[in-house]
């Protein structure tokens, strides 16, 4: 079956343990949140799947083959992609410049208009505009959407898409979704927010760098919820 | 245009190297006010009304007295194009440039010394800004292999008055580089430096702006972007003090450094007057890991994504 997984992952930096033998997977076709506190190690998960960051044990599978030694472009290639916590602003590069990676991605004026007016950003307004800052940091958020949307990769990783973004966030992560979904993209979307991972077919909770639970969001936000986002349980690895 | 008979195959051959370099031939035509310059000869000269130029052969170059009456305003910009076609020698240019009150006028300078080897240029700038006037000035620079090029602007911005001022030498090689701006500023004065500089092998750039906010509520920004690459040194020092009641200063330099190149930067604030408030930000290292990442994480090599915000800083 093709999917994305990660295999008993650790993680540790400056002697500390951040990833305790994590296990997830991502089947194509389906969206899916990683929930968690904050620190809970979610942003590690995400940059251990983009290839940012090696895990110390464990690895990261893709249709079976390990590609833990990829680096970040390698797996780009392979269709994973990333919309930052924290995009980045670029002096000098307007947003159509960055949407086609300054013209590598071949995309269509109307794509371009599409995938903005999408993510809540007027064509007219911002095709044009400088990614430096002037843009706020939720105007940035919205412009790593829309590249993901663009790029149409296999799995669109989002961390943390609703941060920095204001109260139209819940419907704009929804449209995204079914945006996502019927490009073929699978969604692995990072988030604190109970009522954002809801919207995902799958959750996994994640806490103190442990996976707690795993299964159907409701399940998952629900028992959340139970636990106000506490480790109470332990849950073995799938 | 007034171009002069024996002169015409320089003239012609400045206007190849415009094509050849994507600049633009229009600067040429009839309706623009121009000095054209190839050595110590001006090739050609073409004022418009409210524009007078005035050139001058002196050893080694040409000095140049430009005069921009009150309340003028142009449609187009004046162009002011340095042109050396041998590969070695000296040549100074010296530009005397005062604009009237209530004006507003760009200047397109062009330095094109394409085939320099061996070639110092030298070019001495004063720029008076009329009250409420607002001037804008593009140097952009065609270089060869060899140029030491020393250049010095001196403006001074009198009371409304608005300069911007836009040095680049992004696309040929810096060589060796000394550019220095000054700008002085009356009351409610607005001034703007920029430079962007490439620094590549062992080029040598020193780079000094200075801001001299002397009027009460004068407003001044000096910004330099260079990217050092290869064993190249750079030398970048911002200077800014706040004279003048409610006088405020911005100073920013980015230096992005790949290679064995040795950078510094320098952001001097001096304040004498406790209404006057500056700031400075600086960086200086590598190119920016999370800009990196994140356009990696889009399918680009490293190289191709440092290429790409190489590109945005530079403007190009």
């Amino acid at each position: 079956m093709k999917m994305l997984c990660l295999r008993n992952v650790e993680y540790e930096k400056n002697g500390r343990k951040i990833l305790h033998g994590v296990n997830m997977t991502f089947r194509d076709g389906m969206s899916y949140s990683i929930l968690g506190p904050n620190g809970a190690g979610k942003s590690t998960i995400a940059r251990i799947l983009m290839g940012e960051l090696k895990p110390t044990a464990g690895g990261v599978l893709l249709d079976g083959r390990d590609i833990t030694g990829l680096g970040v472009t390698e797996r780009a290639r392979l269709g994973i992609s990333m919309a930052w916590q924290e995009p980045a602003r670029y002096e000098g590069i307007r947003i159509r410049e960055y949407l086609t990676l300054g013209g590598k991605l071949k995309a269509e004026e109307d794509e371009i208009r599409e995938v903005l007016e999408l993510v809540g950003l007027p064509y007219e307004l911002y095709a044009g505009r400088m990614i430096d800052k002037t843009l706020s940091g939720g105007e940035r958020k919205r412009i790593e959407l829309a590249s993901l949307l663009l790029l149409k990769p296999r799995y669109a990783i989002l961390d943390e898409p609703d941060s920095g973004l204001d109260i139209t966030a819940g419907e704009l992560i929804e449209e995204l979704l079914g945006r996502f979904r019927r490009a073929g993209t699978t969604v692995i979307l990072i988030t604190h927010h109970d009522e954002i991972a809801g919207k995902t077919d799958f959750a996994y909770f994640v806490c103190a760098g442990r996976l707690v639970k795993k299964g159907f969001s409701r399940e998952v936000v629900e028992y959340y919820r139970r636990t106000c986002g506490r480790c109470l349980f332990v849950e073995g690895s799938p | 245009m007034t171009i002069k008979v024996d002169r015409v195959k320089e003239y012609e051959a400045l206007l190849d190297i415009y094509e050849r370099e994507g600049l633009d031939t229009s600067l040429f035509g009839d309706r623009i006010a121009a000095i054209i310059i190839s050595g110590d000869r001006i090739i050609g000269l073409n004022n418009v009304p409210g524009v007078e130029i005035k050139g001058e052969e002196i050893e080694n170059g040409v000095r140049a007295d430009v005069r921009i009456a009150d309340g003028v305003e142009l449609p187009f910009p004046i162009h002011l194009c340095t042109g050396y076609l041998k590969g070695e020698g000296y040549q100074r240019v010296e530009f005397s440039i005062t604009v009237g009150k209530n004006s507003k006028v760009k200047f397109t300078s062009h330095c094109i010394f394409p085939y320099a080897k061996d070639f110092t240029h030298e070019a001495i700038s004063k720029i008076t800004v009329g009250e409420n006037s607002s001037v804008l000035y593009d140097d952009e620079h065609v270089h060869g292999e060899g140029v030491r090029m020393i250049s010095k602007t001196e403006v001074d911005v009198k009371a409304g008055g608005r300069y911007t001022g836009k040095f680049t030498l992004t696309k040929h090689r810096a060589r060796e580089l000394k550019l220095e701006m000054t700008a002085k500023l009356a009351e409610r004065a607005v001034a703007e430096l920029t430079s962007k500089v490439k620094a590549v092998q062992d080029d040598s750039v020193e780079i000094r702006e200075v801001l001299l906010l002397e009027g009460t509520h004068s407003r001044g920004d000096l910004k330099s972007t260079v990217i050092a690459f290869d064993n190249s040194r750079v030398n970048v020092v911002n200077e800014a003090y706040g004279l003048g009641d409610y006088a405020k200063g911005h100073v920013e330099c980015h230096e992005v450094v790949k290679g064995e190149a040795d950078v510094q930067t320098v952001p001097l604030l001096r304040v004498k007057n406790d209404k006057a408030e500056l700031t400075h930000e600086a960086s200086i290292g590598r190119i920016n890991e999370a800009q990196l990442v994140q356009l990696m994480a889009k399918g680009l090599t490293e190289d191709e994504a440092a290429e790409l915000i190489i590109k945005g800083l530079l403007g190009e």
